[in-house]
């Protein structure tokens, strides 16, 4: 027993060497282009299936991503532009679009690509029977059709101002493998083919996935040859393989970022940071329904409270920014012009004594009954810091606040779905399109619905109506910019801030861009590439 | 006593609120209600509790345990061939073999390592090596097991890079032979057995100690010093055969603690075990997985308690020639 | 208890756990800050003059927070051993004691409860209740009670036969009073050391849940959260990861020591 072990540790001790050679090499030196090499990256879930609109995962439709095209895609600038679509025509009453396809394309199993795909797909999301809960947006699509088999005309009964985007997120899957399969038990979710720059080429179960380039890829094979996902669920796991060199990117957090990093020159010889403006923004949310937040000052009062930059600084070690609408800062939808509340306890208080409040024994009360309710968030170290910090300035002014932290099924199911909250700490993506009428609609407060704080205003109701049908830019334009900022007025929820992206990828990845656009740095990912010199020895052990 | 068990498990999955529809695409605006609706109706979850348990005994009675509903009808626990002769691999079929594999090394490293210890310590009772065993076997079972395996994988995979890291295989396994390719397996696991077995040893040895000295006092072992016997005889052949005694029993009783994987282990070390499969099973409120397991459990649990009653028995002299008169 | 002063392991447990008991009674006089109060300007301080144990990511001072964490800590080892203990003292007692039908029915409980690995059953309760400091308390306590309820009622099985007890049923003594009187006292000695053992169990359990995201909550400081938090960095702040790590390792320790020093007492008297 005693012998194996040793020699056992022999054995490692000649086989893994491997950090000698790494310092040694000057990973800044310039390099041609050139194709091959393997990317390493990690996740910390598994995909459950690669039929992205089955599936609800984010490690799904990340693999998904790679592996399938949409009609549409956006480009660097956030501009639509054509995916498995050469070009697409709006009709002048907005109520049909034309897509025509790219000719001569295959799929990864060269069988042609054609609008028989288009139509198949389409019917699929919308068929009862199948299993997806993105089924909404595709119904609104009165008729498609197939006019050739590279034209695709889908249209609506009424002017659709956010299909594009919906045509941008609906991987097209191949007729020929699945016109006889039942799509949610289909072996295909597990053994996918695609027409995106990679094809599956294996998978470990709970292990690693491996993708690999695409030669029939619609825009072209890829630099890099492979690519391999570890599924390393911790990421105190994943820091540590990167450091070790095990994997080659990642999204890291602020203190990973800010302290981390700057502390261990080894690391900045191989490792690079980037940091670009994140996707989604984190808020505190009153629910309307319940006293005293359906009182527009005390939520004002609340929200002068909170120091937003306090938050920023210190959850995010100031890698983020506010906000004051629930686009991306830096995209054509932002709404500069709406004015910030600033941070002021003593307005605060005015407000609250204003609404009838007075203090006692530090809290503030109204007829005998004391300020005070509780914070709910789910599993999310952010959230948590956020309130917290949250909860140290409202006590300051006299609130009494607690905090509940609770595993996402049951905040979902027990309080979220039953409107048993008071406040609440999320947040929500930042979306590329402006419609926002699930979430701020007076519509969708019924349970399991998306305006669960109970927002009701009849003018942004109207808004919201027009812009989902208003397809002319500036004009839709001026009608978010008056949403945003009724919505901003009213105060139904803070915005606390949006993060920004934080990745750290290994130098020997050429290609990156160092200013990111406002698609993000992964947007060119297909034009990276890995030089000969610096790639991993694959085959030895 | 496995309906017990089954019905105490099912009840108690369903008293958590949700179910599998709330998680996926739960807050995402592009999903809606009607269509999450239409989901929980074809997984039977909107019939009440008493007729869903119903359907599910009624398919485990003819061994089908279902399909997950979190990875979309991938089969709970074994592999199925469909029409095309495809093979989707099972959920428990997947991840008990590794799991196995860590436990079986662990329980062997934990009673071969506490045999020694535990002997040395119960015949230098009370003196230092003793002293020192017991503090060591304690210190073991004191450390937290994520500290020291984060600790560990820092200095033996970062700063040192001795060891692997995390997951089970190196890169460009499939390019290796099958002696190298268990070599990097072992390399692999080297670290997760280690940080299981270090709690486990305390237990175990004290209490071969402990029966070691019990037996070490027994007029017999007089007896046979007495006779002149060399005493590595005495110790080994008389006094450790029957300390061992109860160790069976002890072995046959750990059967069920076989298919649980430590989740916090498996979740550092990236290990796709069964410990992982059930904590993300719960999470996901991903019923058939769940249940799937526990029955398992405790089939093997039932079966553990006869094995370890029967080998006792055989074991035992005494009872072997009782029940050979 | 001179057994445990002559063993020097035993000793060294029960000083150690008389330190931390210390330690934790007068948390609130001893911490040099309020374990709360958050100080963006020292975030991830290494230890120094004024923070000697350093600072969190929210600039807390990490030393008041290990010293109000030793609190929760024993609190809730204590708490839920005291249930678990409590539950396994009625039950084992009941069983021993009336045997025949309702022995076996308690026995097949026991049963049912350890073939379901324990920590699979906290999680799962866990992850559906909120994890508040009471319910984590609550479930430890009802996933624990079987060791003790086989002990008590092993003892009372080999008590029951003796002369006292027979005496005391002559004269007419009812069953509680016997129960009560005559053989609990005399079946303590396993009981306290499974009690003892249990602590040192509660605390493990709680730094794993906490690992799990699932232990005590924010902003109450624990041992397991104070360690979890810093663990994605713990090459850079090493001070979150050593601090927690070695108090849970010491107190741990201390209560298993103690515990088998009480059993060698115990044990040597049986």
């Amino acid at each position: 027993m005693r012998l194996i072990l040793t020699s056992l540790f022999f054995i490692c001790l000649f086989g893994c060497n491997k950090s000698q050679t790494e310092d040694v090499i000057n990973f800044d030196e310039e390099a041609s282009q050139e194709s091959g090499g393997t990317l390493t990256n990690a996740m910390i879930g598994e995909p459950n299936n690669l039929i992205a609109m089955i599936a609800g995962d984010g490690a799904s439709s990340a693999i998904a991503g790679q592996i399938f095209n949409s009609l549409l895609k956006y480009d660097e600038n956030l501009e639509f532009e054509g995916d498995l679509a050469e070009s697409w025509e709006v009709s002048k009453d907005y109520k049909t679009i034309r897509f025509n396809l790219k000719t001569k394309k295959k799929w990864s199993d060269d069988h042609p690509i054609t609008c028989k795909d288009v139509l198949f797909t389409w019917k699929a999301v919308t068929h009862p029977d199948t299993r997806t809960p993105y089924g909404s947006d595709y119904q609104l699509v009165s008729s498609a059709e197939c006019v050739n088999d590279y034209q695709f005309i889908a249209k609506y009964n009424e002017p659709y101002a956010p299909a594009l985007e919906t045509w941008a997120s609906l991987h097209i899957l191949p007729e020929h493998l699945l016109k006889n399969e039942d799509i949610n038990n289909t072996y295909f979710s597990l053994n996918p083919v695609g027409s995106n720059y990679y094809a599956l080429d294996s998978w470990v179960t709970g292990q690693q996935l491996k993708l690999k380039a695409n030669p029939n890829a619609i825009h072209g094979k890829p630099l890099i040859d492979n690519k391999v996902s570890r599924i390393i669920p911790d990421l105190s796991s994943q820091f540590m393989e990167l450091i070790a060199g095990n994997i080659d990117l990642m999204s890291i957090n602020p203190i990973q970022y800010s302290r981390v990093f700057p502390n261990r020159s080894e690391l900045n010889n191989k490792i690079n940071l980037y940091k670009e403006m994140g996707n989604g923004y984190t808020y505190f949310g009153f629910n309307l329904n319940k006293k005293p937040f359906d009182d527009i000052n005390i939520r004002k009062a609340i929200s002068y409270a909170i120091d937003r930059q306090e938050i920023i600084d210190g959850v995010l070690l100031g890698l983020g920014e506010e906000i004051t609408s629930p686009y991306k800062p830096g995209t054509y939808w932002e709404n500069k012009n709406i004015k910030k509340l600033s941070f002021n306890p003593q307005k605060a208080k005015e407000l609250l004594e204003k609404s009838g409040y007075h203090l006692n024994n530090n809290i503030y009360e109204k007829d005998g009954i004391p300020l005070s309710f509780e914070i709910l968030t789910n599993q999310n170290k952010q959230r948590e810091m956020t309130a917290v910090l949250i909860q140290r300035r409202l006590q300051d002014i006299g609130i009494d606040v607690s905090i509940r932290v609770i595993e996402w099924a049951s905040f979902v199911n027990r309080f979220i779905k039953t409107g048993e909250f008071q406040a609440v700490v999320l947040g929500w993506s930042l979306s590329l399109d402006p419609d926002q009428y699930s979430i701020w609609h007076s519509s969708q407060q019924g349970p399991g619905q998306f305006n669960f704080i109970g927002y009701s205003n009849k003018r942004v109701d109207d808004l919201l109506e027009k812009g989902r049908q208003e397809l002319n830019k500036e004009k839709r334009k001026a009608i978010y910019d008056e949403f945003s900022a009724i919505l901003y007025e009213d105060q139904p929820i803070v915005y606390l801030y949006a993060g920004y992206g934080l990745s750290a990828i290994h130098k020997k990845i050429k290609g990156v861009k160092k200013l990111s656009p406002p698609a993000g740095i992964y947007h060119n990912d297909y034009e990276w590439f890995v030089p000969t010199k610096f790639r991993r020895n694959e085959m030895s052990l | 006593m496995l309906i017990g068990i089954s019905l105490i498990s099912f009840f108690i999955m369903h008293l958590a609120p949700g179910d599998i529809t709330s998680n996926e695409s739960a807050f995402n605006p592009k999903a809606s209600e009607e269509s999450r609706q239409k989901l929980r109706e074809m997984y039977n979850l909107d019939k009440p509790i008493i007729v869903q348990y119903g359907l599910w005994l009624k398919r485990i009675a003819k061994l089908d345990f279902g399909h997950s509903f979190a990875s979309h009808q991938r089969p709970v626990l074994w592999q199925e061939k469909d029409k095309n002769g495809n093979i989707k691999p099972g959920l428990i079929q997947k991840a008990l073999p590794i799991t196995l594999l860590i436990n079986l090394l662990t329980i062997f490293l934990i009673f071969s390592i506490s045999i020694v210890l535990g002997t040395i310590a119960a015949i230098r009772k009370n003196k230092i090596p003793d002293r020192l065993i017991t503090l060591f076997v304690f210190v073991g079972f004191a450390i937290p097991g994520f500290w020291l395996a984060l600790l560990l994988m820092y200095s033996l995979g970062v700063s040192n890079q001795i060891l692997p890291i995390s997951g089970l295989h190196s890169i460009g396994y499939e390019q290796m032979s099958y002696v190298t390719q268990f070599i990097d397996m072992l390399k692999h696991l080297i670290l997760p057995v280690f940080i299981s077995c270090l709690s486990g040893l305390a237990g175990i040895s004290l209490y071969v100690r402990n029966g070691m000295i019990e037996i070490l006092n027994q007029d017999f072992i007089k007896t046979a010093r007495a006779k002149g016997l060399y005493e590595k005889k005495v110790i080994f052949v008389h006094t450790l055969k029957n300390a061992l005694l109860p160790l069976i029993t002890i072995l046959g009783l750990s059967i069920p603690g076989l298919i649980g994987g430590s989740v916090i282990a498996e979740s550092i070390f990236a290990i796709p075990g069964m410990g992982k499969l059930f904590y993300d099973a719960v999470l996901m409120r991903d019923f058939p997985v769940v249940m799937g397991i526990l029955t398992i459990g405790s089939i093997l649990t039932l079966l553990g308690n006869l094995i370890a009653d029967l080998s006792y028995a055989w074991a035992d002299p005494r009872i072997r020639r009782g029940l050979s008169k | 208890m001179k057994k445990i002063i002559k063993n020097p392991l035993a000793l060294a447990g029960l000083i150690i756990i008389l330190l931390i008991a210390i330690l934790a009674l007068f948390a609130s006089h001893l911490s040099p800050y309020d374990p709360n109060y958050i100080d963006i300007q020292s975030i991830l301080v290494p230890p120094n003059k004024q923070h000697i144990m350093g600072t969190d990511a929210l600039g807390r001072d990490v030393f008041s927070r290990m010293l109000h964490g030793a609190q929760i800590s024993l609190l809730v080892g204590i708490v839920a051993v005291g249930i678990s203990t409590l539950i396994g003292i009625i039950l084992g007692s009941i069983a021993g004691f009336y045997r025949g039908i309702t022995d076996t029915l308690i026995m097949r409980l026991v049963d049912v409860m350890l073939s379901i690995p324990s920590f699979f059953l906290i999680l799962a309760v866990i992850a559906f209740l909120t994890p508040s400091i009471w319910n984590i308390m609550i479930v430890i306590g009802l996933t624990s009670w079987m060791g003790v309820t086989r002990l008590v009622r092993a003892e009372f099985l080999s008590l029951k036969e003796r002369d006292f007890i027979l005496a005391a049923e002559t004269i007419g003594a009812s069953d509680l009073r016997i129960i009560l009187t005559h053989l609990l006292p005399n079946s303590l000695g396993p009981i306290i050391v499974s009690t003892v053992l249990g602590v040192a169990s509660a605390v493990l359990i709680e730094s794993g849940l906490s690992f799990l995201g699932l232990g005590v909550q924010a902003p109450t400081a624990s041992w397991g959260n104070i360690l979890t938090d810093g663990k994605e960095y713990i090459q850079f702040a090493w001070w979150l990861s050593l601090f927690p790590g070695l108090a849970i390792l010491i107190t741990v320790l201390g209560y298993n020591l103690l515990g088998e020093g009480l059993r060698d007492n115990f044990d040597q008297n049986t």
